[in-house]
């Protein structure tokens, strides 16, 4: 991984036009800008993850979803 | 010579006329693009997202409303363009119904709405910012409403 050290109004240009500015930092926060083209989709990681596991959950278990919703 | 339709040629035809289409996949299934909706009980309640692109995979879906008439997810204007919703009439939108294997509790996933446009048949899944919305919110199963009962 790229570590780089940054401070606040700094920024990170990630290709040609992603551009990541650190805002603030505060009580062990880091508030982070993040300009991007519009068709590029930004997420916080753990709220991405958790609709990704429950895909996949929703996937697993398909079979006994159906059954219990048709049984009910 | 045009035959009386079977009860199987009628649901495949409904089938057909629902297929969807998800230029991005789905989060952690990219690759997943088209999918159609299948009724999975008379009274519409649930339904079932079968892929097209991989027939082993599926999940079950629901309205959200039923359970939940206040629920509200916002798109941003980004995901509005995307899927060239003008208006909300035009959005048809369902959730992830998932069921824990031990407790059988049934949740839903309110946090990764899909949202339809009704006339270009395009869609995605959202992934909510900014919402207390979370992805297993418990549901009692109302019994099934049989049409005219």
């Amino acid at each position: 991984m790229l570590v780089l050290t940054r401070r606040p109004g700094e920024s990170i240009i990630v290709g040609e036009d992603i551009v990541i500015t650190v805002i603030e930092i505060k009580g062990g926060q880091v508030r982070i800008g993040i300009d991007a083209p519009r068709e590029v989709d930004v997420y916080r990681e753990e709220i991405y993850e958790q609709v990704k596991q429950e895909n996949l959950s929703a996937i697993a278990n398909a079979e006994q979803v159906r059954k219990a919703v048709q049984e009910s | 010579m045009i035959d009386k339709p079977t009860g199987e040629q009628t649901e495949h035809k409904a089938i057909l006329e629902k297929s969807l289409h998800f230029p991005d996949g789905l989060p952690g299934l990219p690759d997943l693009e088209n999918f159609v909706v299948v009724e999975l009980r008379e009274d519409g309640a649930f339904q079932q997202l079968q892929s097209l692109d991989n027939i082993d995979v599926s999940m079950i879906v629901c309205v959200p409303w039923l359970f939940f008439p206040d629920y509200a997810p916002v798109l941003s204007d980004l995901e509005q363009a995307e899927l060239e919703l003008e208006k909300a009439e035009d959005a048809v939108l369902f959730v992830p119904v998932t069921i824990d294997p031990d407790s059988r509790q049934i949740s839903l996933n309110l946090l990764g709405p899909f949202v339809v446009n009704a006339t270009t048949r395009k869609g995605r899944q959202l992934v909510l910012t900014g919402t207390s919305y979370t992805t297993r919110t418990p549901i009692e199963l109302p019994p099934i409403e049989t049409p005219g009962s």
